[in-house]
């Protein structure tokens, strides 16, 4: 395994938005590398996604019930926590501001009164994505996109959650933060990227291809994301265990942002391809239709509007067209020397566990029917 | 005179005419050298040169005058080392000797080797190699001891595998084989040269301790003579595609260049090329670093026409055919892109990085692996010539919900700021007015009149008739003596 030897332990872990698809596959690298751990896992139904390890507990919990988050935190005393609790990209406005702008304020305030070490914040990868919705090599001296320049306002409220976590570094001198943002996060269970792309290819939509398919984009394997995740949370009980000296400026990992991604930018169509191929379809170049991204773009505005006066939801909208034809890839040098990443698993191999986990569930699912 | 095919090629083709001729009409060399001034041995060499190298004989010859011997005998003395170990007519116990101590025949005066086979075609080269030797002891110590040990080293290498019965016979076995053949026959020859490059001064000394990058350099030149070769080297009983890879998809090397395995030989092709790509971001960081034209010129036309040959035969099964070239047009035109900076050599990569990718079949299990090789060339291109400049205007972005609270509350100020200035100024407008008015009134000022002869002109301006009744009944009717 690449990058530094994992601590056995990080004394106690509180996991925020332990159930979902992130978050559980942090509960699961976390015994896998620091085994001695102890994990406590807050969300706010803990029915799914749970580990059966005994070193696991699990605490139902609303991240906008300041007194609650409280308690919950005095009770449990932490050491390290990962938040990664947000609320689906589509949900409305008024959630967004609520959980990730509210919760992640309550959270910081909850982590500095009961002596967290380290608070780990899952950001976004799309901070910096302005209106032309175009991101070449983007680095983390890039500055964020909110407000009226930010085409969607789950990311403003995500810019604003990290500002806040990483304002909050050092407050007091023993509390240490950081964010990991990640782009196009996939693998088992997820839920955002390979279902909807499977369900395209199953319409027979797999033989379009919008735009000339010259776009890069970055997509990252779930393991290696968490892998991220707990190099930074290691890199931060290192510096929490030799306060109060405060590292070169050139080596600090607290107070700072780091992308993740695969560090394998691949062209947008090929991604889903290799999607496709990997689910069982054998399409050849020859049978695949290219159509112009302008073209693409009219028809989905005239989808959106006819399906909008019928009440329905159009197979192709602007907002995928966009998605599939922009450059949206990343530098991830800074996250490989302060923090020694690499990633962990391959965007092939990470492409055949996340589709043959998905094929799996839908067998499973079928059987149920079936029964 | 040029065939009746070509000049319909060249018909169809006017492009590929336009590159060729704006090759000839407008490169000049970078540096020249006037051969009839230069001793007889020399002369002779240049014309071994022209003889045994007819790809690298142009750039060679436009090296600045501090290299253009130094690297001529360079290339010469591989040459000749080749000529040994190509030559399957010298038995093994007499070629063994020759190849491990090639480096002090450099050395030998008057040193010839005749027994070459009739039909090797480089025999004259050794059979004249005296010429080597006298023109080699006039070069300065430092270069000749690089040359020295670079053909000391290969030398062994080279009799390594002409001992190696195995390697004889079943050709190469793993990857990692492959680079090493690769490294004595083509890395080594990288490493010579920029030690030579550094100690004439016309390369960053940083280069040095890259070994990594100017073993890519050897490695990709290498690598894409191998994939284009492989019909004439199976003809010639050599195997350089590694075990490793075709055995993951035919069972015997020749099952390849059967037409029925087509789709398995295309995806030999496919790591194969993938193998060689992987090596293409090395090349250009390695180009960054050469200080001068001609030493630029030199390094990256090969680079950019093995790019081009490499796209070439990707995907295309006439390799296990025939011999694939790429067509003398792009050449022309690629030895023009490839004479200027590392910006356009930049774009010729990713320009045949991009030709690859469209070719890459969705279905070939290198599929992923080639696109992931070709973004990581466009990235490490945007790393050193970014296409996107991060937005300035961005700065000035909310970083919270209080600021942006702040921001609409400030904003909001600031409309009822406007609205309270404009409604001061009409007041006060309306105030003087008033105030105007009323003294003007008050002094006795008749503004019934002046409102009926407003009325009067507004009518005269519209040319309207009731107007012109209007006027006449005012005019006597309405004075008065002020």
């Amino acid at each position: 395994m690449p990058g530094p030897n994992p601590i056995p332990s990080f004394g106690k872990v509180l996991v925020v938005g332990g159930c979902g698809f992130l978050g559980a596959h942090i509960v699961s690298l976390i015994l896998k590398r620091h085994p001695q751990s102890q994990v406590a896992v807050l969300d706010l139904r803990t029915t799914s996604n749970r580990h059966a390890s005994p070193s696991v507990s699990y605490h139902d919990g609303d991240i906008t019930d300041a007194s609650a988050m409280q308690a919950l935190f005095t009770q449990i005393k932490p050491d390290v926590v990962f938040h990664t609790a947000s609320p689906h990209f589509d949900a409305p406005s008024k959630i967004h501001d609520k959980v990730n702008v509210e919760g992640t304020d309550i959270l910081i305030k909850a982590a500095q009164d009961s002596g967290v070490k380290a608070f780990v914040y899952t950001s976004s990868a799309s901070l910096v994505i302005d209106a032309s919705m175009t991101v070449v090599n983007a680095d983390e001296t890039w500055p964020l996109i909110t407000g009226a320049a930010q085409p969607e306002y789950y990311t403003t409220t995500k810019a604003f959650a990290e500002t806040a976590v990483l304002a909050a570094n050092r407050t007091p001198s023993s509390f240490l933060t950081c964010a990991i943002r990640p782009s196009g996060i996939f693998g088992e269970g997820d839920v955002q990227l390979l279902p909807p792309m499977l369900s395209a290819c199953r319409k027979g939509q797999n033989k379009f291809q919008v735009g000339a398919n010259t776009n890069l984009s970055d997509f990252t394997y779930v393991e290696n994301v968490v892998y991220g995740h707990l190099l930074a949370a290691q890199a931060l009980l290192q510096t929490h265990a030799m306060l109060p000296t405060i590292p070169l400026d050139s080596e600090r990992v607290d107070g700072e942002p780091f992308f993740i991604t695969n560090g394998q930018p691949v062209y947008f169509w090929d991604f889903a391809r290799a999607v496709w191929h990997a689910a069982g379809d054998r399409k050849t170049l020859r049978d695949i239709w290219v159509l112009d991204r302008d073209f693409a773009m009219a028809v989905g505005t005239i989808l959106e509007n006819a399906c909008w006066l019928l009440g329905k939801k159009p197979n192709i909208n602007r907002k995928q067209v966009r998605y599939s034809t922009m450059d949206r890839y990343y530098n991830i040098d800074k996250a490989r020397k302060r923090l020694g990443y690499a990633p962990l698993v391959s965007l092939d191999e990470g492409i055949k566990r996340g589709v043959e986990a998905l094929l799996e569930k839908e067998r499973r699912e079928g059987e149920k029917k079936a029964q | 005179m040029p065939s009746i095919g070509t000049i319909a090629f060249y018909a169809t083709h006017p492009a590929q005419l336009r590159s060729i001729i704006q090759w000839k009409v407008w490169h000049n060399p970078v540096h020249e050298i006037d051969e009839s001034k230069q001793t007889e041995s020399l002369q002779r060499c240049f014309h071994f040169l022209r003889l045994t190298s007819r790809s690298f004989v142009a750039v060679i010859l436009e090296l600045h005058p501090e290299l253009l011997v130094p690297v001529s005998l360079f290339y010469l003395a591989l040459r000749g080392l080749d000529t040994i170990e190509d030559d399957m007519t010298i038995p093994l116990q007499k070629k063994e000797p020759l190849l491990r101590d090639f480096h002090n025949i450099l050395e030998k005066d008057g040193w010839n080797f005749t027994e070459n086979g009739p039909n090797e075609k480089d025999r004259q080269l050794l059979v004249e190699f005296h010429v080597f030797v006298e023109e080699y002891k006039k070069i300065k110590p430092a270069y000749r001891a690089i040359i020295k040990d670079i053909t000391e080293r290969m030398g062994n290498g080279m009799a390594d595998y002409a001992n190696n019965a195995e390697h004889n016979l079943a050709g190469v076995n793993t990857i990692k084989d492959y680079e090493l053949y690769c490294h004595y026959v083509a890395g080594l020859v990288g490493e010579g040269l920029t030690r030579l490059f550094v100690e004439a001064g016309l390369a960053n000394p940083a280069l040095l301790k890259r070994a990594d990058l100017h073993e890519s350099m050897g490695q990709l030149l290498q690598q894409v003579n191998i994939i284009r070769d492989v019909r004439e080297d199976f003809d010639d009983k050599r195997r350089f595609y590694p075990k490793e890879v075709w055995s993951k998809h035919v069972d015997n090397f020749e099952d390849m260049f059967k037409p029925e395995n087509k789709e398995k030989a295309l995806a030999v092709n496919a790591e194969m090329t993938l193998i060689a790509l992987s090596r293409a971001d090395d090349c250009l960081y390695y180009l960054a670093g050469l200080r001068e034209q001609s030493v630029f010129n030199f390094c990256a036309i090969p680079q950019s026409m093995a790019m081009a040959t490499l796209e070439v035969c990707f995907q295309n099964y006439d390799v296990f055919q025939k011999n694939v070239k790429i067509s003398k047009g792009d050449a022309c035109q690629l030895m023009t892109e490839s004479t200027q900076n590392l910006q356009l050599v930049c774009e010729v990569f990713k320009r045949y990085a991009r030709k690859i990718h469209k070719k890459n079949n969705p279905n070939d299990p290198s599929f992923l692996k080639i696109s992931i090789a070709c973004g990581k060339i466009e990235q490490f291109i945007e790393s050193i010539f970014p296409s996107q400049k991060p937005p300035v205007d961005a700065k000035k972005n909310p970083a919270s919900a209080q600021e942006v609270e702040r921001l609409k509350k400030e904003a909001n100020e600031a409309k009822w700021d406007t609205i309270y200035l404009i409604s001061a100024v009409v007041l006060t407008i309306v105030v003087i007015t008033g105030t105007m008015l009323l003294t003007a009134w008050m002094a006795g000022a008749r503004f019934d009149i002046a409102f009926a002869q407003m009325k009067v002109q507004l009518g005269q301006l519209l040319g309207t008739d009731d107007a012109k009744a209007v006027s006449p009944k005012v005019s006597p009717g309405g004075h008065s003596e002020l």
